[in-house]
Parts: C-alpha cells; structure tokens; sequence
C-alpha cells in the first residue's frame, strides 16, 4: 500500500490540474502586478519601468486619502462591531431551545445573498425620498440625505454602508462564534454552575477565553473582507459624492478601468495586498495567545 | 499547519446541543429567555423587513410607491418582472450566471479533491508545503490580480469570453473546496484503503471509487459554497465582459438598476430575479450551507 501512495506519477496527476491553474491564474499574476506597479502602464502603451513614481504619485492623490481613510474606518468597524454584535447573538441563540435554529438561518441570510443586489437595495431604502425618508415623512419629520451628506470627519454615508455591512457580513462571525461555543464541553459549564457562577459570569469566564482563538479567526477574516469591500460601496454611492465614499477597491476599479492606469492601479492593488497580510499578522499575533484544552 | 475543522464534519450537524442537558431541567421560560425572545424577533425583523418591502414594492405600479409606500399593492402585476427579464436582459444573465456557476461548480469539485487528495492521502514531502500555496489564495483579494489577469486574457481571446470568467472564478474556489476536503480525506479509515490495496485496487480506483464517494457530504457542501459565491461575484464579471449578451446577473442588474433609471418598481423586480435563486437554495439547503462556511473559515 504504501508503494501505492507514494506513486510519483499518480501524485503529480493529482496535483498538477490545481497547481497549474494556481499557478498560472494566481501566483504569476500577483508577481506582474508587484511588477506593474513599478511601471508606468496606461491601457494601450506598453509598461516602461519607472521605479518607485507610482507610489509617489500616491503620495500627492487626494482621493487616494479617502479610500484609505475609509478602508480603515471599515476595517476597525468591521473587527469591533461584528466582534461585539456577533458574541451577543452566538450568546443568545446558545441560550434557547426554541427556534435556535430559525434565528440563526434568518441572520445568516443575507450573507448567501448578491451584496450587489443587497446594496441596490439599501441605495433604495436610503434613497431621499424612498424607504426610510418616507417612515419619517410618515411620522412629520424630514429625513436626511443619508448618502449624499459630506459634513463631519467620517460622513454619515460612510456609517449608513458599515452598518449595512454590519447587517450582512454579521451572520458569519455569529455562526463561527457558535459552533465554537457548542464545542465547549458541558462539565465545564457544569462545573461553573455548581461553582456559583451566573449565566454572564460563565460567559465570561468559561466561554470567552475558550473562543479566543476563533476570535482571531473571525477578526482575519473580517478584516480581509473589510479591506476587499466592494460590491455594497459600487452599488450604494459608487464612490460618491466627489469621492467621500471611496474605498481601496472602488479606487482601484476606478483608476484601472475608467482611467486605464494600469500601472498606478497595481500600485493600490499591492497596497491592498499588503494590508491584507500585515493585518492577518497582527491579528493572530495580538488575539490568538494561548490554547486550551477544550 | 494544525488545521482543524471545528463545525466541519457532516455528523455534528449545526451543534446545537450544547448546553441542553442544563436547561432541561427548567423547561419554563424564565424572563430573562422572554426579554431574549423579543430581542431576537426584533433583530428578525430588521432582517426580515427590507427583503419584504422591496418584494412588496416590485409588485407596485411606480405610481403606488409614492402615493401609498407601505399599503399591500392594489393589484398585483407581475409587468414588472416580465419588463425586467426581458428589457433589463436579465433573463440572459440569469441563464449566463447558471453556466458559469455549474461549470465552475463541477470543475471546482473535480480538480480540488483531487489535489486533496494527493495531499491527504498521499504520502510525500512537500506535501505540507503544496497546501501552505494553495491555503495563501485564501487571504489574496482578487483585487490584485485584476490588471493582469484582464491584460493577459485580452491577448488570448478570453475577454469577453464566459470562459474567462470560469478559469478565475474556479482558481478562487480552489482554496476552500481543497482545504476541507482534505480534512475529509483524511479522516477517512486506513484500513479501508489498505483492504482496497489488498483487492488489487490500484490508486485511481481507490481515489474515485472508494473516497470520493465516501467523501459526498463534503463535496455536497463545498459545491454550495462555489455556487453562491461564484453567482454573487460582481467585480471580475464586471471588469471582463462587456457584451450584454455574455454579462452575469449581478452586472446586470447593476447596470439596470441605477440612480438614472426612474422605474422604480421595474428595478425592484429586477432585485428580486437576481436574489431569489439565492434565497430558494439557501431554504433548501440552509444546513449544509451554514456547516460548509463555517468548517471553511476555520482555518488553523
């Protein structure tokens, strides 16, 4: 048997459709992008290496500012609020018996759904004179622009989209904060009880520090997808107004396919990459210190 | 890499039993469980309230919206849908959207569990580091392969092309179909594998006749999670096909449905075409679906 698993040529049959492909539709694309983004590279020219100039160029690019500013705000958002709102709804739903699992399908489903025909949607619901605005009409009052409106440091457009993502991405944490909590075994929780801990106390004592490693977990990937957002962006404001709701990927989007500068695109997209990663590390380095036994 | 697949195996269905034998013992509902109950309908609702409005709203006359935005319509007309389907071409996208997610879905499924098998089940050195590769396309944003990728597939005739789509769309699904599947793999007996041996069996027979089949839950859930990812994908479809005739729902609709369009109640529809595939396979197989991502993100 063992000769039979250790088959060289059935090994590399296995394996050579997934590492190809891999190969060819990941990493080498990531490696000229790396390179695209020394280059000065407009759609129809061919790129001419320039050295650092893209990322100089970022420097002085206002809009740029934004994106970043906003990509971060999401970041921190997304980590904090899907943190807090996702424990309190794993907490919950742990505690019934009744319709556990109705709850938990409802509030996953907007992650199964299109995030572009959900912010279609909310674009709608927030739009001046649908949805929301017409509840307050309802009731005397005058809502306001809730995604065209640019006063304060982080505009109200941009908490309107967190929460929409809030509303949609919350679902994944919850789940994955669950099925950790239902890992932990009953004479712990037993053990508190009789110990003279209340429902609260046993959660924060027992459960907590026990989830800790899927904190990490969810946070990374939160983080990622925070960082990788959108679709909802796209749809709600495209960008707008003048620019106040740009993220990472819509400037890009921008940059690459409405200006075709290749080459300054690459630069964002590097930027995004190492963001991604640089944020990876440090959650896992800050969040996922030690393992229990469980 | 200690990968471990917490809610992952098909057998602890959605764990739910947790702390059942502690609350058995009260089966009344104490207020605290009440002041639960309500919180969780009222989080419901939020949930709940935007998808029925707007299922409420497409069925309206642009008129009605306005004049009484909240009164169930007074006739139903489902012009709309049919305005939507056909003009707003969603029809095709819709058709378009269901060749790339099924290709992609059985490529994804095919070549992924090969690879893991070759990873689980075989035995060779790098096999550890093979599936550190494939596991880093799980933090990689797809963001940073655009340019690229749209450059080099313009050259070979893959823009424009559905098949430009699937090879991107199957490279990203790679990661997650090959990590748990190699949980499943190996979690699979030796001595099954060993008896094969002793029949005679040689590698190919055991792999598609003994573990892939053994291995169906798995692949039923990592195929879900291929499928709606893949049918809810804007930003590459977006960036590689511009023929009308080739686009995938989620262009579409973005491109129907905008601030310039004054048709409210068609753009509603619209909305509902492209969700309610999504929500009838989410009813269907909510279970499996839920398990399958989170045994996904689960990565060590």
């Amino acid at each position: 048997m063992d000769r039979l698993l250790r088959n060289k040529a059935a090994i590399v049959v296995f394996m050579a459709p997934a590492f190809i492909l891999f190969t060819l539709v990941l990493f080498i694309p990531i490696c000229q992008s790396v390179y695209y983004s020394f280059c000065d590279y407009k759609a129809i020219t061919q790129p001419v290496f320039i050295g650092l100039d893209n990322y100089k160029a970022m420097l002085s690019d206002k809009t740029l500012g934004f994106a970043i500013k906003n990509s971060l705000f999401f970041l921190v958002f997304s980590c904090v609020s899907q943190l807090i709102v996702g424990l309190l709804y794993a907490g919950l739903l742990t505690n019934i018996n009744k319709g556990r699992n109705l709850f938990k399908n409802i509030i996953y489903l907007p992650c199964v759904l299109s995030s572009a025909a959900l912010g279609l949607l909310w674009m709608f619901i927030f739009s001046p004179k649908l949805g929301i605005n017409q509840i307050i009409e309802k009731f005397g009052g005058e809502g306001p622009l809730w995604l065209m409106d640019t006063t304060g440091t982080i505009i109200l457009p941009m908490w309107v989209i967190a929460f929409v993502s809030l509303w949609q991405y919350v679902g994944q944490s919850m789940m994955l904060y669950m099925a950790q909590i239902s890992g932990i075994s009953k004479s712990l929780m037993e053990a508190s009880y009789i110990d003279g801990c209340t429902k609260p106390m046993t959660f924060r004592y027992i459960t907590l520090p026990l989830i800790r490693p899927m904190v990490a977990t969810a946070m990374s990937l939160n983080a990622i997808g925070s960082l990788k957002f959108f679709d909802l962006i796209f749809n709600m404001t495209e960008g707008g107004p003048n620019h106040r709701t740009e993220v990472l990927a819509t400037h890009l989007y921008q940059q690459g396919f409405k200006y075709f500068k290749y080459g300054y695109a690459s630069a964002i997209g590097v930027l995004l990459l190492v963001m991604c990663l640089l944020v990876t590390l440090f959650i896992n380095k800050v969040v996922k210190t030690e393992q229990y036994e469980m | 890499m200690d990968n471990t697949i917490t809610a992952g195996g098909p057998a602890n269905g959605s764990g739910s039993s947790s702390s059942k034998v502690i609350e058995e013992k009260k089966k009344k509902l104490t207020p605290v469980q009440i002041i639960i109950y309500i919180f969780l309908i009222a989080v419901a609702v939020i949930y709940l309230a935007p998808l029925f409005w707007v299922f409420n709203v497409s069925f309206k006359t642009n008129r009605e919206i306005f004049t009484a935005p909240f009164a169930l319509p007074k006739d139903f007309t489902f012009e709309n849908y049919t305005f939507a389907w056909t003009a707003g071409k969603l029809g095709i996208s819709t058709l378009n959207s269901f060749i790339v997610c099924v290709i992609t879905l059985i490529l994804s499924m095919f070549i992924g569990s090969m690879a893991a098998f070759g990873i689980g089940r075989m035995r060779w050195k790098l096999s550890k580091l093979c599936m550190t590769y494939f596991l880093t396309g799980m933090m990689i944003p797809v963001h940073c392969v655009l340019i690229p990728l749209f450059t080099r597939f313009a050259k070979v005739g893959l823009s424009n092309n559905l098949l430009g789509l699937i090879l991107p769309y199957l490279t990203f699904a790679l990661p997650i179909t090959i990590f748990i599947m190699t949980g499943f793999f190996e979690s699979m007996p030796n001595e099954l594998i060993e008896c094969a041996c002793m029949e005679g069996a040689n590698i190919f027979d055991i792999f598609f006749r003994i573990c892939l089949p053994l291995g169906k839950t798995g692949l039923f859930v990592t195929g879900l999670m291929t499928f709606v990812g893949n049918w809810n994908e804007l930003l590459l479809a977006m960036v590689f096909i511009s023929d009308d005739t080739k686009k995938t729902l989620p262009v579409s609709l973005s491109k129907f449905v905008g601030p310039y369009n004054t048709n409210y109640s068609q753009m509603f529809a619209a909305i509902i075409i492209a969700i309610i595939p999504t929500i009838i396979v989410y009813c269907a197989f909510s279970n499996q679906i839920v398990d399958g991502l989170t045994a996904g993100a689960v990565k060590g």
